[in-house]
Protein backbone atom coordinates (compact mmCIF):
# COMPACT_ATOMS: atom_id res chain seq x y z
CA UNK A 1 0.00 0.00 0.00
CA UNK A 2 2.59 2.51 1.12
CA UNK A 3 4.98 1.44 -1.57
CA UNK A 4 2.22 2.02 -4.11
CA UNK A 5 1.68 5.48 -2.70
CA UNK A 6 5.43 6.05 -2.79
CA UNK A 7 5.52 4.90 -6.39
CA UNK A 8 2.93 7.51 -7.35
CA UNK A 9 4.87 10.25 -5.63
CA UNK A 10 8.14 9.17 -7.23
CA UNK A 11 6.55 8.96 -10.65
CA UNK A 12 5.13 12.42 -10.26
CA UNK A 13 8.49 13.72 -9.11
CA UNK A 14 10.13 12.24 -12.17
CA UNK A 15 7.56 14.06 -14.27
CA UNK A 16 8.03 17.41 -12.59
CA UNK A 17 7.39 19.19 -15.84
CA UNK A 18 3.79 17.98 -15.90
CA UNK A 19 3.08 19.18 -12.38
CA UNK A 20 4.89 22.42 -13.12
CA UNK A 21 2.61 22.80 -16.11
CA UNK A 22 -0.47 22.55 -13.88
CA UNK A 23 0.98 25.02 -11.40
CA UNK A 24 1.65 27.45 -14.20
CA UNK A 25 -1.92 26.91 -15.37
CA UNK A 26 -3.26 27.82 -11.92
CA UNK A 27 -1.07 30.90 -11.69
CA UNK A 28 -2.01 32.06 -15.18
CA UNK A 29 -5.73 31.56 -14.56
CA UNK A 30 -5.77 33.50 -11.32
CA UNK A 31 -3.63 36.22 -12.88
CA UNK A 32 -6.01 36.56 -15.82
CA UNK A 33 -8.89 36.86 -13.35
CA UNK A 34 -6.94 39.60 -11.60
CA UNK A 35 -6.19 41.46 -14.83
CA UNK A 36 -9.82 41.30 -15.84
CA UNK A 37 -11.37 42.30 -12.52
CA UNK A 38 -8.66 43.89 -10.34
CA UNK A 39 -10.81 43.69 -7.29
CA UNK A 40 -13.81 41.60 -6.34
CA UNK A 41 -16.35 43.03 -3.96
CA UNK A 42 -19.08 40.42 -4.33
CA UNK A 43 -18.52 37.13 -2.49
CA UNK A 44 -20.60 35.38 -5.18
CA UNK A 45 -18.12 36.26 -7.88
CA UNK A 46 -15.17 35.33 -5.67
CA UNK A 47 -16.70 31.97 -4.94
CA UNK A 48 -17.63 31.26 -8.55
CA UNK A 49 -14.17 32.11 -9.88
CA UNK A 50 -12.43 30.02 -7.24
CA UNK A 51 -14.50 26.95 -8.01
CA UNK A 52 -14.24 27.35 -11.75
CA UNK A 53 -10.47 27.53 -11.35
CA UNK A 54 -10.55 24.50 -9.04
CA UNK A 55 -12.68 22.50 -11.48
CA UNK A 56 -10.52 23.12 -14.49
CA UNK A 57 -7.30 22.64 -12.55
CA UNK A 58 -8.53 19.28 -11.38
CA UNK A 59 -9.43 18.24 -14.93
CA UNK A 60 -6.04 19.37 -16.15
CA UNK A 61 -4.09 17.60 -13.46
CA UNK A 62 -6.07 14.39 -13.28
CA UNK A 63 -6.72 13.30 -16.81
CA UNK A 64 -3.24 11.80 -17.01
CA UNK A 65 -3.77 9.74 -13.86
CA UNK A 66 -3.34 6.40 -15.57
CA UNK A 67 -1.21 7.30 -18.49
CA UNK A 68 2.05 6.18 -16.93
CA UNK A 69 0.60 2.69 -16.60
CA UNK A 70 1.45 1.59 -20.14
CA UNK A 71 2.51 -1.76 -21.48
CA UNK A 72 4.59 -3.77 -19.05
CA UNK A 73 3.99 -1.64 -15.96
CA UNK A 74 0.34 -2.60 -15.99
CA UNK A 75 0.99 -6.31 -15.86
CA UNK A 76 3.81 -5.90 -13.39
CA UNK A 77 1.53 -3.97 -11.02
CA UNK A 78 -1.16 -6.56 -11.54
CA UNK A 79 1.09 -9.30 -10.20
CA UNK A 80 2.19 -7.22 -7.21
CA UNK A 81 -1.00 -5.84 -5.74
CA UNK A 82 -4.76 -6.23 -5.83
CA UNK A 83 -6.63 -3.75 -8.03
CA UNK A 84 -8.34 -2.27 -4.97
CA UNK A 85 -5.01 -1.41 -3.41
CA UNK A 86 -3.85 0.22 -6.61
CA UNK A 87 -7.05 2.24 -6.86
CA UNK A 88 -6.94 3.27 -3.22
CA UNK A 89 -3.34 4.42 -3.53
CA UNK A 90 -4.12 6.41 -6.62
CA UNK A 91 -7.21 7.99 -5.10
CA UNK A 92 -5.39 9.01 -1.94
CA UNK A 93 -2.55 10.47 -3.93
CA UNK A 94 -4.66 12.36 -6.43
CA UNK A 95 -7.18 13.46 -3.82
CA UNK A 96 -4.33 15.04 -1.88
CA UNK A 97 -2.85 16.49 -5.02
CA UNK A 98 -6.16 18.12 -5.91
CA UNK A 99 -6.46 19.50 -2.38
CA UNK A 100 -2.95 20.90 -2.63
CA UNK A 101 -3.57 22.51 -6.01
CA UNK A 102 -6.88 24.00 -4.91
CA UNK A 103 -5.27 25.23 -1.72
CA UNK A 104 -2.75 26.92 -3.93
CA UNK A 105 -5.33 28.58 -6.14
CA UNK A 106 -7.08 29.73 -2.95
CA UNK A 107 -3.82 31.23 -1.67
CA UNK A 108 -3.23 32.93 -5.01
CA UNK A 109 -6.74 34.37 -4.96
CA UNK A 110 -6.07 35.76 -1.49
CA UNK A 111 -2.74 37.14 -2.70
CA UNK A 112 -4.19 38.94 -5.70
CA UNK A 113 -7.60 39.97 -4.46
CA UNK A 114 -7.00 40.43 -0.73
CA UNK A 115 -9.11 39.08 2.09
CA UNK A 116 -11.90 41.66 1.84
CA UNK A 117 -14.70 39.22 1.09
CA UNK A 118 -13.72 37.04 4.05
CA UNK A 119 -14.40 39.63 6.73
CA UNK A 120 -17.41 37.69 8.10
CA UNK A 121 -16.30 34.26 6.98
CA UNK A 122 -15.84 31.14 9.02
CA UNK A 123 -12.40 30.17 7.71
CA UNK A 124 -12.33 26.70 9.26
CA UNK A 125 -15.58 25.91 7.50
CA UNK A 126 -14.41 27.31 4.20
CA UNK A 127 -11.19 25.29 4.28
CA UNK A 128 -13.10 22.13 5.20
CA UNK A 129 -15.28 22.70 2.15
CA UNK A 130 -12.21 23.24 0.00
CA UNK A 131 -10.65 20.03 1.28
CA UNK A 132 -13.76 17.87 0.87
CA UNK A 133 -14.52 19.35 -2.52
CA UNK A 134 -10.98 18.67 -3.70
CA UNK A 135 -10.90 15.08 -2.45
CA UNK A 136 -14.28 14.42 -4.07
CA UNK A 137 -13.09 15.90 -7.35
CA UNK A 138 -9.84 13.97 -7.09
CA UNK A 139 -11.50 10.63 -6.44
CA UNK A 140 -14.22 10.95 -9.07
CA UNK A 141 -11.82 12.09 -11.75
CA UNK A 142 -9.19 9.47 -10.91
CA UNK A 143 -11.80 6.78 -11.40
CA UNK A 144 -13.12 8.27 -14.62
CA UNK A 145 -9.59 8.73 -15.94
CA UNK A 146 -9.03 5.01 -15.30
CA UNK A 147 -12.26 4.21 -17.14
CA UNK A 148 -11.33 6.33 -20.12
CA UNK A 149 -7.77 5.00 -20.12
CA UNK A 150 -9.10 1.45 -20.36
CA UNK A 151 -11.52 2.40 -23.10
CA UNK A 152 -8.62 3.41 -25.30
CA UNK A 153 -10.34 6.65 -26.25
CA UNK A 154 -8.50 9.95 -25.98
CA UNK A 155 -8.12 11.83 -22.72
CA UNK A 156 -10.67 14.36 -23.98
CA UNK A 157 -13.38 11.89 -23.01
CA UNK A 158 -12.52 12.45 -19.33
CA UNK A 159 -13.90 15.96 -19.59
CA UNK A 160 -17.05 14.78 -21.38
CA UNK A 161 -17.82 12.15 -18.73
CA UNK A 162 -16.43 14.13 -15.83
CA UNK A 163 -18.38 17.38 -16.04
CA UNK A 164 -21.83 15.89 -15.47
CA UNK A 165 -20.53 13.50 -12.83
CA UNK A 166 -18.88 16.17 -10.67
CA UNK A 167 -21.81 18.58 -11.08
CA UNK A 168 -23.62 17.48 -7.87
CA UNK A 169 -20.33 17.96 -6.04
CA UNK A 170 -19.92 21.42 -7.55
CA UNK A 171 -23.49 22.47 -6.69
CA UNK A 172 -23.00 21.48 -3.06
CA UNK A 173 -19.48 22.86 -2.74
CA UNK A 174 -20.43 26.22 -4.15
CA UNK A 175 -23.33 26.49 -1.73
CA UNK A 176 -21.33 25.23 1.23
CA UNK A 177 -18.46 27.64 0.72
CA UNK A 178 -20.85 30.49 -0.03
CA UNK A 179 -22.56 29.91 3.32
CA UNK A 180 -19.14 29.69 4.98
CA UNK A 181 -18.24 33.06 3.49
CA UNK A 182 -21.35 34.54 5.08
CA UNK A 183 -20.16 33.15 8.39
CA UNK A 184 -23.09 30.79 8.98
CA UNK A 185 -22.70 28.42 11.89
CA UNK A 186 -21.79 24.77 11.46
CA UNK A 187 -25.28 23.66 12.37
CA UNK A 188 -26.84 25.89 9.71
CA UNK A 189 -24.41 24.61 7.11
CA UNK A 190 -24.48 21.03 8.37
CA UNK A 191 -26.76 19.60 5.68
CA UNK A 192 -24.48 20.78 2.90
CA UNK A 193 -21.54 19.26 4.77
CA UNK A 194 -23.50 16.03 5.04
CA UNK A 195 -24.12 15.95 1.29
CA UNK A 196 -20.43 16.62 0.66
CA UNK A 197 -19.54 13.69 2.89
CA UNK A 198 -22.15 11.45 1.25
CA UNK A 199 -20.80 12.29 -2.20
CA UNK A 200 -17.21 11.66 -1.10
CA UNK A 201 -18.22 8.33 0.42
CA UNK A 202 -20.19 7.39 -2.71
CA UNK A 203 -17.27 8.13 -4.99
CA UNK A 204 -14.88 6.22 -2.73
CA UNK A 205 -17.05 3.14 -2.32
CA UNK A 206 -18.18 2.96 -5.95
CA UNK A 207 -14.62 3.30 -7.18
CA UNK A 208 -13.36 0.58 -4.89
CA UNK A 209 -16.21 -1.77 -5.74
CA UNK A 210 -16.11 -1.24 -9.48
CA UNK A 211 -12.40 -0.85 -10.11
CA UNK A 212 -11.55 -4.58 -10.14
CA UNK A 213 -13.95 -4.98 -13.09
CA UNK A 214 -12.25 -2.11 -14.82
CA UNK A 215 -8.81 -3.48 -14.25
CA UNK A 216 -9.09 -6.99 -15.64
CA UNK A 217 -8.96 -7.63 -19.30
CA UNK B 1 -44.88 -7.86 -23.32
CA UNK B 2 -48.07 -9.74 -22.57
CA UNK B 3 -51.23 -8.58 -24.32
CA UNK B 4 -53.20 -8.20 -21.10
CA UNK B 5 -50.48 -5.89 -19.76
CA UNK B 6 -50.81 -3.76 -22.87
CA UNK B 7 -54.56 -3.61 -22.41
CA UNK B 8 -54.20 -2.57 -18.78
CA UNK B 9 -51.65 0.04 -19.79
CA UNK B 10 -53.93 1.57 -22.43
CA UNK B 11 -56.97 1.49 -20.12
CA UNK B 12 -55.05 3.18 -17.31
CA UNK B 13 -53.68 5.90 -19.57
CA UNK B 14 -57.05 6.57 -21.20
CA UNK B 15 -58.66 6.69 -17.76
CA UNK B 16 -56.09 9.14 -16.41
CA UNK B 17 -56.25 11.32 -19.51
CA UNK B 18 -60.02 11.60 -19.24
CA UNK B 19 -60.41 11.70 -15.46
CA UNK B 20 -57.50 14.11 -15.14
CA UNK B 21 -59.27 16.54 -17.42
CA UNK B 22 -62.96 16.21 -16.53
CA UNK B 23 -62.92 16.44 -12.74
CA UNK B 24 -63.70 20.04 -11.85
CA UNK B 25 -61.73 21.88 -9.23
CA UNK B 26 -63.59 22.23 -5.96
CA UNK B 27 -64.98 25.72 -5.34
CA UNK B 28 -62.58 28.30 -4.01
CA UNK B 29 -62.21 32.00 -3.38
CA UNK B 30 -60.30 33.72 -6.15
CA UNK B 31 -60.18 37.41 -5.30
CA UNK B 32 -61.85 40.28 -3.51
CA UNK B 33 -62.31 43.73 -4.99
CA UNK B 34 -62.61 46.52 -2.51
CA UNK B 35 -61.65 50.11 -1.82
CA UNK B 36 -59.51 50.99 1.18
CA UNK B 37 -61.27 49.58 4.24
CA UNK B 38 -62.29 52.07 6.90
CA UNK B 39 -64.54 52.14 9.99
CA UNK B 40 -68.18 52.25 9.04
CA UNK B 41 -69.86 50.95 5.90
CA UNK B 42 -67.60 49.27 3.30
CA UNK B 43 -68.56 47.61 0.06
CA UNK B 44 -66.72 44.75 -1.66
CA UNK B 45 -67.12 42.22 -4.42
CA UNK B 46 -66.29 38.60 -3.75
CA UNK B 47 -65.03 36.60 -6.74
CA UNK B 48 -65.28 32.87 -6.45
CA UNK B 49 -64.01 30.06 -8.61
CA UNK B 50 -66.32 27.23 -9.67
CA UNK B 51 -68.85 28.55 -7.16
CA UNK B 52 -72.60 28.72 -7.78
CA UNK B 53 -73.71 31.94 -6.08
CA UNK B 54 -76.64 32.50 -8.38
CA UNK B 55 -78.22 29.10 -7.84
CA UNK B 56 -77.86 29.39 -4.08
CA UNK B 57 -78.71 33.06 -3.83
CA UNK B 58 -81.04 32.55 -0.88
CA UNK B 59 -78.57 30.64 1.24
CA UNK B 60 -75.43 32.59 0.37
CA UNK B 61 -73.68 34.32 3.25
CA UNK B 62 -70.76 36.70 2.90
CA UNK B 63 -68.69 37.86 5.85
CA UNK B 64 -65.40 39.44 6.79
CA UNK B 65 -63.18 37.84 9.43
CA UNK B 66 -60.77 39.78 11.61
CA UNK B 67 -58.87 37.31 13.76
CA UNK B 68 -61.68 35.14 15.07
CA UNK B 69 -64.38 37.77 14.92
CA UNK B 70 -66.79 37.64 11.99
CA UNK B 71 -68.71 40.57 10.57
CA UNK B 72 -71.68 39.62 8.45
CA UNK B 73 -72.13 41.42 5.19
CA UNK B 74 -75.38 42.39 3.53
CA UNK B 75 -75.50 41.09 -0.01
CA UNK B 76 -76.43 43.80 -2.44
CA UNK B 77 -76.05 42.09 -5.77
CA UNK B 78 -75.19 38.71 -7.20
CA UNK B 79 -74.17 39.25 -10.81
CA UNK B 80 -73.38 35.66 -11.69
CA UNK B 81 -72.21 32.41 -10.16
CA UNK B 82 -68.79 33.78 -9.33
CA UNK B 83 -69.43 37.45 -8.48
CA UNK B 84 -71.26 38.72 -5.42
CA UNK B 85 -71.21 42.26 -4.06
CA UNK B 86 -71.98 43.15 -0.47
CA UNK B 87 -71.63 45.83 2.17
CA UNK B 88 -70.27 45.35 5.65
CA UNK B 89 -70.24 47.54 8.74
CA UNK B 90 -66.90 47.60 10.56
CA UNK B 91 -66.25 49.11 14.04
CA UNK B 92 -63.56 51.63 15.01
CA UNK B 93 -61.53 49.26 17.15
CA UNK B 94 -60.39 45.83 15.94
CA UNK B 95 -58.22 43.11 17.52
CA UNK B 96 -55.91 43.23 14.46
CA UNK B 97 -55.99 44.41 10.88
CA UNK B 98 -55.62 41.11 9.04
CA UNK B 99 -58.79 40.76 7.00
CA UNK B 100 -60.08 37.61 5.35
CA UNK B 101 -63.20 37.41 3.19
CA UNK B 102 -65.52 34.41 3.34
CA UNK B 103 -68.40 33.14 1.31
CA UNK B 104 -70.57 30.45 2.83
CA UNK B 105 -73.03 28.19 1.01
CA UNK B 106 -74.38 24.91 2.28
CA UNK B 107 -73.61 23.23 -1.05
CA UNK B 108 -70.05 24.40 -1.72
CA UNK B 109 -68.94 24.76 1.88
CA UNK B 110 -67.01 27.79 3.03
CA UNK B 111 -64.57 29.40 0.66
CA UNK B 112 -62.32 32.29 1.54
CA UNK B 113 -59.82 34.79 0.22
CA UNK B 114 -56.99 35.81 2.54
CA UNK B 115 -55.69 38.95 0.95
CA UNK B 116 -53.68 41.95 2.04
CA UNK B 117 -56.13 44.84 1.64
CA UNK B 118 -55.29 48.45 2.35
CA UNK B 119 -57.06 49.93 5.35
CA UNK B 120 -57.11 53.21 7.23
CA UNK B 121 -58.50 54.65 10.44
CA UNK B 122 -58.79 51.54 12.60
CA UNK B 123 -57.54 51.49 16.18
CA UNK B 124 -56.12 48.07 17.04
CA UNK B 125 -56.34 46.57 20.46
CA UNK B 126 -55.55 42.86 20.93
CA UNK B 127 -58.15 42.50 23.67
CA UNK B 128 -60.87 44.32 21.78
CA UNK B 129 -63.90 42.09 21.27
CA UNK B 130 -66.19 43.98 18.95
CA UNK B 131 -69.63 42.55 18.52
CA UNK B 132 -69.55 40.30 15.48
CA UNK B 133 -72.11 37.91 14.11
CA UNK B 134 -72.39 34.16 14.35
CA UNK B 135 -71.81 32.17 11.20
CA UNK B 136 -71.65 28.53 10.54
CA UNK B 137 -68.24 27.88 9.00
CA UNK B 138 -68.24 24.64 7.03
CA UNK B 139 -64.62 24.52 6.05
CA UNK B 140 -63.08 21.77 3.91
CA UNK B 141 -66.27 19.83 3.38
CA UNK B 142 -67.40 19.48 -0.15
CA UNK B 143 -70.39 17.71 -1.46
CA UNK B 144 -68.86 17.75 -4.94
CA UNK B 145 -65.98 15.47 -5.90
CA UNK B 146 -63.14 17.44 -7.43
CA UNK B 147 -59.48 18.35 -7.45
CA UNK B 148 -58.13 20.64 -4.73
CA UNK B 149 -58.34 24.33 -5.37
CA UNK B 150 -54.88 25.81 -4.90
CA UNK B 151 -53.98 29.44 -5.37
CA UNK B 152 -51.12 29.70 -7.94
CA UNK B 153 -51.80 26.22 -9.30
CA UNK B 154 -55.48 26.55 -10.24
CA UNK B 155 -56.30 24.34 -13.23
CA UNK B 156 -52.66 23.41 -13.83
CA UNK B 157 -52.95 21.03 -10.90
CA UNK B 158 -54.00 18.51 -13.55
CA UNK B 159 -50.41 18.44 -14.79
CA UNK B 160 -49.58 16.33 -11.75
CA UNK B 161 -51.01 13.40 -13.77
CA UNK B 162 -48.46 13.97 -16.53
CA UNK B 163 -45.36 15.50 -15.03
CA UNK B 164 -44.83 13.37 -11.94
CA UNK B 165 -45.37 9.90 -13.53
CA UNK B 166 -42.60 10.72 -16.03
CA UNK B 167 -40.08 10.84 -13.21
CA UNK B 168 -41.43 7.67 -11.61
CA UNK B 169 -41.11 5.90 -14.94
CA UNK B 170 -37.62 7.22 -15.56
CA UNK B 171 -36.58 6.12 -12.10
CA UNK B 172 -37.88 2.59 -12.59
CA UNK B 173 -36.33 2.24 -16.05
CA UNK B 174 -32.95 3.51 -14.85
CA UNK B 175 -32.97 1.13 -11.90
CA UNK B 176 -33.74 -1.79 -14.25
CA UNK B 177 -30.89 -0.59 -16.41
CA UNK B 178 -28.56 -0.59 -13.41
CA UNK B 179 -29.67 -4.08 -12.40
CA UNK B 180 -28.81 -5.33 -15.88
CA UNK B 181 -25.44 -3.60 -15.74
CA UNK B 182 -24.70 -5.43 -12.51
CA UNK B 183 -25.74 -8.62 -14.25
CA UNK B 184 -23.36 -7.82 -17.11
CA UNK B 185 -20.45 -7.44 -14.73
CA UNK B 186 -21.33 -10.59 -12.82
CA UNK B 187 -21.59 -12.62 -16.01
CA UNK B 188 -18.15 -11.34 -16.96
CA UNK B 189 -16.72 -12.26 -13.59
CA UNK B 190 -17.01 -15.93 -14.43
CA UNK B 191 -13.86 -16.87 -16.29
CA UNK B 192 -14.98 -18.85 -19.29
CA UNK B 193 -14.50 -18.98 -22.99
CA UNK B 194 -18.00 -20.28 -23.51
CA UNK B 195 -19.78 -18.60 -26.40
CA UNK B 196 -23.09 -18.68 -24.54
CA UNK B 197 -21.57 -16.79 -21.67
CA UNK B 198 -20.29 -14.16 -24.08
CA UNK B 199 -23.73 -13.85 -25.63
CA UNK B 200 -25.31 -13.53 -22.21
CA UNK B 201 -23.03 -10.62 -21.41
CA UNK B 202 -23.82 -8.82 -24.63
CA UNK B 203 -27.54 -9.43 -24.25
CA UNK B 204 -27.59 -8.02 -20.71
CA UNK B 205 -25.60 -5.05 -21.90
CA UNK B 206 -27.99 -4.41 -24.76
CA UNK B 207 -30.98 -4.54 -22.45
CA UNK B 208 -29.27 -2.13 -20.05
CA UNK B 209 -28.67 0.23 -22.95
CA UNK B 210 -32.27 0.10 -24.14
CA UNK B 211 -33.65 0.64 -20.64
CA UNK B 212 -31.39 3.65 -20.26
CA UNK B 213 -32.43 5.12 -23.61
CA UNK B 214 -36.14 4.65 -22.80
CA UNK B 215 -35.46 6.27 -19.45
CA UNK B 216 -33.82 9.21 -21.21
CA UNK B 217 -36.99 9.80 -23.20
CA UNK B 218 -39.04 10.01 -19.99
CA UNK B 219 -36.42 12.26 -18.43
CA UNK B 220 -36.80 14.61 -21.38
CA UNK B 221 -40.61 14.48 -21.16
CA UNK B 222 -40.40 15.18 -17.42
CA UNK B 223 -38.20 18.19 -18.05
CA UNK B 224 -40.52 19.53 -20.76
CA UNK B 225 -43.77 19.07 -18.83
CA UNK B 226 -42.10 20.51 -15.73
CA UNK B 227 -40.77 23.49 -17.63
CA UNK B 228 -44.19 24.34 -19.03
CA UNK B 229 -45.71 23.98 -15.58
CA UNK B 230 -43.01 26.17 -14.04
CA UNK B 231 -43.74 28.88 -16.61
CA UNK B 232 -47.37 29.07 -15.55
CA UNK B 233 -46.93 28.77 -11.80
CA UNK B 234 -43.48 30.09 -10.88
CA UNK B 235 -43.25 32.50 -13.80
CA UNK B 236 -40.16 31.22 -15.60
CA UNK B 237 -39.26 28.32 -17.88
CA UNK B 238 -36.38 27.43 -15.61
CA UNK B 239 -36.02 28.27 -11.94
CA UNK B 240 -33.24 27.82 -9.42
CA UNK B 241 -34.64 24.73 -7.77
CA UNK B 242 -32.57 21.74 -6.61
CA UNK B 243 -34.99 19.26 -8.17
CA UNK B 244 -34.73 20.95 -11.55
CA UNK B 245 -30.98 21.26 -11.49
CA UNK B 246 -30.68 17.67 -10.29
CA UNK B 247 -32.88 16.45 -13.14
CA UNK B 248 -30.76 18.35 -15.63
CA UNK B 249 -27.56 16.81 -14.23
CA UNK B 250 -29.12 13.34 -14.41
CA UNK B 251 -29.92 13.99 -18.06
CA UNK B 252 -26.33 15.06 -18.72
CA UNK B 253 -24.87 12.06 -16.88
CA UNK B 254 -26.91 9.65 -19.00
CA UNK B 255 -25.99 11.57 -22.12
CA UNK B 256 -22.36 10.98 -21.10
CA UNK B 257 -23.19 7.27 -20.78
CA UNK B 258 -24.20 7.15 -24.44
CA UNK B 259 -21.16 9.14 -25.51
CA UNK B 260 -18.96 6.66 -23.66
CA UNK B 261 -20.69 3.78 -25.44
CA UNK B 262 -20.27 5.29 -28.85
CA UNK B 263 -16.57 5.95 -28.35
CA UNK B 264 -15.62 2.31 -27.73
CA UNK B 265 -15.34 -0.04 -30.69
CA UNK B 266 -14.82 -3.41 -29.07
CA UNK B 267 -18.15 -4.99 -28.03
CA UNK B 268 -16.95 -6.78 -24.94
CA UNK B 269 -14.98 -3.82 -23.65
CA UNK B 270 -17.91 -1.51 -24.34
CA UNK B 271 -20.24 -3.76 -22.36
CA UNK B 272 -17.88 -3.78 -19.39
CA UNK B 273 -17.01 -0.08 -19.24
CA UNK B 274 -20.54 1.09 -19.99
CA UNK B 275 -21.88 -1.15 -17.21
CA UNK B 276 -19.40 0.37 -14.76
CA UNK B 277 -20.37 3.90 -15.72
CA UNK B 278 -24.06 3.05 -15.64
CA UNK B 279 -23.87 1.91 -12.02
CA UNK B 280 -22.06 5.13 -11.21
CA UNK B 281 -24.78 7.10 -12.98
CA UNK B 282 -27.63 5.34 -11.17
CA UNK B 283 -26.12 6.04 -7.76
CA UNK B 284 -25.67 9.68 -8.71
CA UNK B 285 -29.30 9.79 -9.86
CA UNK B 286 -30.52 8.58 -6.47
CA UNK B 287 -28.36 11.14 -4.68
CA UNK B 288 -29.40 13.96 -7.00
CA UNK B 289 -33.13 13.35 -7.11
CA UNK B 290 -33.84 11.71 -3.76
CA UNK B 291 -31.30 13.06 -1.28
CA UNK B 292 -30.11 16.48 -2.33
CA UNK B 293 -33.51 18.19 -2.90
CA UNK B 294 -34.57 17.26 0.62
CA UNK B 295 -31.77 19.32 2.10
CA UNK B 296 -31.95 22.45 -0.01
CA UNK B 297 -34.55 25.16 -0.20
CA UNK B 298 -36.66 24.78 -3.31
CA UNK B 299 -40.07 25.33 -4.81
CA UNK B 300 -41.27 21.77 -5.33
CA UNK B 301 -44.08 20.46 -3.18
CA UNK B 302 -43.20 17.84 -0.59
CA UNK B 303 -39.67 19.15 -0.28
CA UNK B 304 -38.09 21.59 2.15
CA UNK B 305 -41.29 22.09 4.11
CA UNK B 306 -43.58 22.72 1.14
CA UNK B 307 -46.79 20.75 1.43
CA UNK B 308 -47.11 17.59 -0.62
CA UNK B 309 -50.51 16.70 -1.95
CA UNK B 310 -51.30 14.55 1.04
CA UNK B 311 -51.90 17.78 2.94
CA UNK B 312 -54.51 19.22 0.63
CA UNK B 313 -55.92 16.29 -1.28
CA UNK B 314 -58.65 15.87 1.28
CA UNK B 315 -61.10 13.66 -0.51
CA UNK B 316 -58.30 11.70 -2.29
CA UNK B 317 -59.58 12.85 -5.66
CA UNK B 318 -56.03 13.41 -6.86
CA UNK B 319 -54.92 10.01 -5.69
CA UNK B 320 -57.65 8.16 -7.55
CA UNK B 321 -56.18 9.48 -10.78
CA UNK B 322 -52.54 9.85 -9.80
CA UNK B 323 -51.73 6.27 -8.81
CA UNK B 324 -53.29 4.74 -11.95
CA UNK B 325 -51.36 7.34 -13.96
CA UNK B 326 -48.05 6.29 -12.41
CA UNK B 327 -48.76 2.62 -13.05
CA UNK B 328 -49.93 3.29 -16.60
CA UNK B 329 -46.86 5.30 -17.51
CA UNK B 330 -44.49 2.73 -16.01
CA UNK B 331 -46.20 0.05 -18.09
CA UNK B 332 -45.87 2.28 -21.15
CA UNK B 333 -42.17 2.69 -20.40
CA UNK B 334 -41.77 -1.07 -20.25
CA UNK B 335 -43.76 -1.44 -23.46
CA UNK B 336 -41.49 1.04 -25.19
CA UNK B 337 -38.48 -0.87 -23.94
CA UNK B 338 -39.79 -4.20 -25.22
CA UNK B 339 -40.40 -2.77 -28.69
CA UNK B 340 -36.90 -1.30 -28.78
CA UNK B 341 -35.52 -4.59 -27.61
CA UNK B 342 -37.27 -6.51 -30.37
CA UNK B 343 -35.95 -4.08 -32.96
CA UNK B 344 -32.41 -4.50 -31.62
CA UNK B 345 -32.78 -8.28 -31.74
CA UNK B 346 -34.04 -8.21 -35.32
CA UNK B 347 -31.20 -5.94 -36.37
CA UNK B 348 -28.73 -8.37 -34.86
CA UNK B 349 -30.10 -11.44 -36.63
CA UNK B 350 -30.17 -9.34 -39.79
CA UNK B 351 -26.46 -8.68 -39.42
CA UNK B 352 -25.72 -12.35 -38.90
CA UNK B 353 -27.68 -13.38 -41.94
CA UNK B 354 -26.05 -10.84 -44.20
Amino acid sequence: MFSLLKKEIQLEWRQKHALAGVLLYVLATVFVCYLALQSIEAPDVWNALLWITALFTAFNALQRTFHQETGGTLYYLYTLASPRQIMLAKMIYYGLQAALLNGMSFALFLFFFGTGVFSDADMGQFLTGLLLGSTGLGMALTFLAGLVFRSGAGAGLVAVLGFPVVMPLMITMVRFSRFAMDGLSWSENGLNLLILLVLNAAFLILSLVLFPYLWRD
Amino acid sequence: MKVWLKVICILLLVYTAIAGMVHPLIPGGLDVRTETLHPGLNSFTFIGYNTSFLEQRSELQLFVAVDSTFFCATITEVTDNTHASATVELPDTLPSVSFAFYANTPHDGTVYVGKAVSHRGFATDPVARPAGCNVNVVSDEHAAFGFPFQIILFETIRNIMWHVPMWFTMFVLMLFSMALSIKTLRAMGQETTDVHQYKKVLSADRRARIYASSGMLFCLLGLVTGSIWARFTWGAWWTMDPQLNGAMVVFLVYAAYFILRSSIEDEEKRARLAAIFNIFAAVLMVILLMIMPRFAEGLHPGKSGNPAFSQYDLDSSLRTVFYPAVLGWILLGYWLYSIHYRIAQLEETDEHDA
